[in-house]
Order: C-alpha cells, then sequence, then structure tokens
C-alpha cells in the first residue's frame, strides 16, 4: 500500500486535563494514506487523543491540524469541511436508536447531497457501503439498530463512516467487545477500506495482533505520552519493557501476574485475599 | 452556597445559549417539519388523555371544595365563577405542565442524555449535523404549539365537569353554574392561561433537552439528571406561574 509523504494530521503538543492530566504534550504526525494504530493500557488518554481531531474534545493546550487546517483556529465554516472530510467510527457504534439502518448510514452523506441527489442513487450509495462490509442490504436496511448483534452494528458504523467517502477515518477501538471471529473481520475490513479507498486511518486499539497486522506505524501511549512511535518491526523488536509487554502477549501476562502478586503482598499487610490467574 | 449559585448561573447560561441556537436554527429555517410533527404528535396526541383525567378531577374537586366552602349567605351562582376561574387561570395551566414534565420532560432528558452518554450526540457532531436544531429545535417548536392546545382542552374539560359535579351534589344548576362563571368572566383570563401554557410549553422542553445534553456518566448519570431534570422544572413552572399574576392580573 503506498502512503504519500505529505502529512495530513498533524498534532502539536497536545495537553487535556479532566481530574487528572490525561495528555501531556502529544505530538504526532500522519501521511496522507497511512494507517496508524495508537496503542496504551486503559485510561491513557487515547480516545481522548482521536476525540481531539475533530473538536469532540478541545485541548487545553497544543493544536491539531488537518491538511493545514486548525481544528481550534478555525471558522465554523472550516471546521465544517474539516468534518466532511473525517469520520469517526464509534467504539459501540453509537448509531442512532430512533433510525432504521437506511436512515443511519444516510446520515454519513452531507445533507447538501441528501437534498440533491436522487433517491435512487442515494439508495445505491447506501446499499454498496453496507455491502463493502458484508452486510445484505436487503436484510439489513429497514432494521432499527437494536435489532442487529453487536458486530453487524459495527459494521453498520463502519459503512456510515465510508458512504460519504471521507479521508480520513478514526476509528475508537472498533473491535472492543466482538469475538475473535467477528475482530478479525472487522479489522480485514479495515484494511480493505484503507487499500481501496486510500484514506487515512487512525485506530484506537487494544487488539495488539491486529493493529501489528494492519498499520504502517504504531504509537504507544502511556501517561498521557507518546511513548513509542515506529513501524510494527520496530515495535516487535524494541527494548522497551512496556512495549515488550504489548507486543508479547505471554510477556504481557507475566506483566500482569508480577503486579498482582505484588499488590496482593501489599494488601495482605491488612486484609489477606487469594487471586489466581492463568497464564 | 457559591458553588450552588454558580451552578445554576451556568445552567442559566446554557439554556441561554440553547435558546439562541433554537431561535437562529427556525430562523435559517434548519429545522425538518418532519421532526416537528413526529414531536408533537408524541407530546400532544400522547398526553391528551392524562392530561383530560388530570383536569376532571380539577375540575370536580374544585368545585366540591368550593361548595363545601360556601356559607349560606354567599349565593351558590358564585361557584361558576369560582370554579372558572380556578380553572382557566391556575389549573389547567399547572396541572397540565405538571403532565407534561412526567410524561415529556422527563422522556426528553432520559432520551437525550442515553443519546450522550452513548456517543450519539458526538457522532451527531461528527457528522457535521448541529444537535441544536437536530435534537432541540423540533422538541421545542412542538412544546409551543402543543401545549396551548392542551391547556385550552383542559380548561374546558375542567369547567365542564366542575358544572356537572355542582349540579350532582350542590344541586347547583346548569343555568346557575354559568350565570356565576358569565358574571365575573373576562377574556383576558382565556389569554393569560394560554400566556402561561406557551411559556410552559417553552421552559419545559429547553430545560429536558439542555439536560439531556449535559448528561454523563453512563445509566447512573442518565438517573440523575433525569431526576434533577424534573425537580428543575417543577421549580420553574412554579416560578413562572407565581410571576404570573403580578406582571398580568393586577
Amino acid at each position: 500500500m503506498d502512503i504519500s509523504e505529505q502529512i495530513t494530521i498533524e498534532y502539536e503538543n497536545v495537553h487535556k486535563r479532566f481530574d487528572t492530566p490525561v495528555l501531556s504534550g502529544v505530538g504526532l504526525t500522519v501521511r496522507r494514506g497511512e494507517t496508524i494504530s495508537i496503542l496504551g493500557t486503559s485510561g491513557t488518554g487515547k480516545s481522548v487523543l482521536l476525540k481531539t481531531t475533530i473538536g469532540l474534545i478541545t485541548p487545553d493546550r497544543g493544536d491539531v491540524r488537518i491538511d493545514g487546517v486548525s481544528v481550534y483556529h478555525s471558522n465554523p465554516a472550516e471546521l465544517r469541511g474539516i468534518r466532511q472530510a473525517v469520520r469517526y467510527v464509534f467504539q459501540y457504534a453509537a448509531l442512532f436508536d430512533s433510525l432504521n439502518i437506511y436512515d443511519n448510514v444516510a446520515m454519513g452523506l452531507e445533507p447538501e447531497t441528501l437534498r440533491t441527489l436522487d433517491k435512487k442513487v442515494i439508495l445505491d450509495r447506501i446499499a454498496n457501503s453496507l455491502e463493502n462490509v458484508n452486510l445484505d442490504p436487503s436484510k439489513v436496511l429497514s432494521k432499527l439498530p437494536a435489532e442487529l448483534s453487536g458486530g453487524m452494528r459495527k459494521r453498520v458504523g463502519l459503512a456510515r463512516a465510508i458512504v460519504g467517502e471521507p479521508r480520513i477515518i478514526l476509528y475508537d477501538e472498533p473491535v472492543t467487545g466482538l469475538d475473535p471471529v467477528n475482530a478479525a473481520t472487522v479489522n480485514r475490513l479495515i484494511t480493505s477500506i484503507a487499500e481501496r479507498t486510500k484514506v487515512t486511518s487512525i485506530v484506537v486499539t487494544h487488539d495488539v495482533p491486529g493493529a501489528l497486522e494492519m498499520s504502517h506505524r504504531v504509537a504507544l501511549l502511556d501517561n498521557g505520552k507518546l511513548r513509542f512511535v515506529g513501524t510494527p518491526e520496530e515495535f516487535k523488536g524494541s527494548d522497551d519493557p512496556l512495549v515488550m509487554a504489548f507486543a508479547d502477549r505471554q510477556a504481557a501476562a507475566r506483566a500482569a501476574l508480577k503486579l498482582i502478586e505484588h499488590e496482593t503482598e501489599d494488601n495482605e499487610s491488612g486484609t489477606p485475599h487469594a487471586v489466581s490467574i492463568g497464564v | 452556597m457559591g458553588r450552588t449559585g454558580m451552578g445554576f448561573a451556568r445552567h442559566v447560561g446554557q439554556i441561554a445559549l440553547l435558546t439562541v441556537g433554537v431561535v437562529k436554527a427556525v430562523l435559517q429555517g434548519g429545522v425538518s417539519l418532519r421532526m416537528v410533527f413526529a414531536q408533537a404528535y408524541e407530546q400532544g396526541i400522547g398526553s391528551l388523555p392524562l392530561v383530560l383525567v388530570t383536569a376532571v378531577l380539577s375540575g370536580i374537586v374544585t368545585s366540591q371544595q368550593g361548595g363545601y366552602q360556601f356559607s349560606s349567605n354567599i349565593p351558590l351562582y358564585i361557584l361558576g365563577s369560582v370554579v372558572t376561574s380556578s380553572v382557566v387561570l391556575e389549573l389547567g395551566p399547572v396541572m397540565t405542565a405538571f403532565v407534561l414534565i412526567g410524561r415529556v420532560g422527563a422522556r426528553i432528558t432520559a432520551e437525550i442524555g442515553t443519546m450522550a452518554v452513548s456517543e450519539q450526540v458526538d457522532a451527531l457532531i461528527s457528522l457535521g449535523r448541529d444537535p441544536v436544531p437536530f435534537l432541540a429545535a423540533p422538541r421545542v417548536i412542538a412544546g409551543m404549539l402543543v401545549t396551548p392546545v392542551l391547556v385550552g382542552f383542559a380548561n374546558a374539560v375542567g369547567v365542564v365537569t366542575g358544572l356537572v359535579s355542582a349540579r350532582a351534589t350542590m344541586g347547583l344548576g346548569p343555568e346557575g353554574f354559568l350565570y356565576g362563571a358569565r358574571l365575573y368572566w373576562h377574556s383576558w383570563d382565556l389569554f393569560y392561561s394560554l400566556a402561561k401554557a406557551f411559556v410552559f410549553g417553552f421552559m419545559i422542553p429547553i430545560i429536558s433537552t439542555h439536560m439531556g445534553l449535559i448528561t454523563h456518566g453512563g445509566a447512573e448519570g442518565v438517573g440523575r439528571n433525569t431526576t434533577t431534570s424534573v425537580v428543575f422544572m417543577i421549580i420553574t413552572v412554579l416560578v413562572v406561574d407565581a410571576t404570573f399574576p403580578p406582571l398580568f392580573l393586577n
């Protein structure tokens, strides 16, 4: 897969604090057509970083630029332009409960497109995007999100993201909560969408094997800072203990066991309790 | 007190901004008529049976209590005026508002709150849709349209059941009841009643939508904000109700 040298997304010294600091000066550039996965333990600010990309969360300091246009210093028309170019795939799909699948996917099209395009053309585009995520339009179009399985809802979320042919897709934990078969399906879809449409993708995920397989680069976020950014090969060969723990499941399991044993020893001075873990 | 005051001021400011957003959306023609009609149907037709039941009971209770309090030297036909004025000026609008708070306001906060915690509001924004014309404006416009109509029905039903009740229990015939009602009737009273309804019809959806949009913290947050929203709406309705007489009746 070819990727351009042109930078399309630029995070510059992004800081965000809620009760405690979540992002502490994150800087990262993403090139056009690139797929980059962001890894990290829970609560390290991966999703917060992703949401700063389109202004769903405003950083306390720093800036995010898309194709050179600042998300935070642009006028409403520029911000609309940015949002037209970017689509966000939410962790639990975030489909609109009261709308059927046709209307949900149609929301991925611009209001102007919905007003001007012929209804038949709109239906074709919606059906195509559903087929691209391996869903049969004739079976799902009239259904409500609640009538679909979790995996199908995630794929409808993907269809909604691709129907408007965006230049950038942001994936927030796209395989969380899915069984391994559905997770592999979604990972394959992300790869095939990127290859087919040359879209730039940022994938926040806990699925390390999937990330290493589909990404040009992998970033590891730790305590609000980027601890590692590199290719999957560099990630696998890193001697950073945290990267090693992420790259090697056995190492991760051993690290987890060590952590739990340590916590248990601390607790035993108070109320003792038993912990067992299978590695 | 300082923190509570700050919190209250923040809510008022956010509701003011939301109101400006709704007005802008209306002026720019960005509100779907289909969604307004759907909300009007839900808020109006959906609430009508409960509003009518409340109106029937209000009419009966006012008639019974008014009659009980009359001594022999007050002509009984005055009861017609007491029931009509009580229902039209106070009970019709306020009881209808309470029904709408429970049935419509709580639902709006819970529905939009669930959308907020399940990232559906974020999804709307990410898809370039402003939640104000999409979520707030149809509900607010529908509330302002249907609440005066509901109050009109509640007033009519309340007066008629008051009349029936006065005849059945006090022996006051329809002629006497209507004579008393007409004796102290001002056309302004009906306008006053519908104006109150219009304000309530604005306040209930705008507060409930605001409370829904600021919801966070999962299911617990939805429950917490729905409760807060109902309390907020009840207090607002009572405060608005208390400000109406000095402003419009004196």
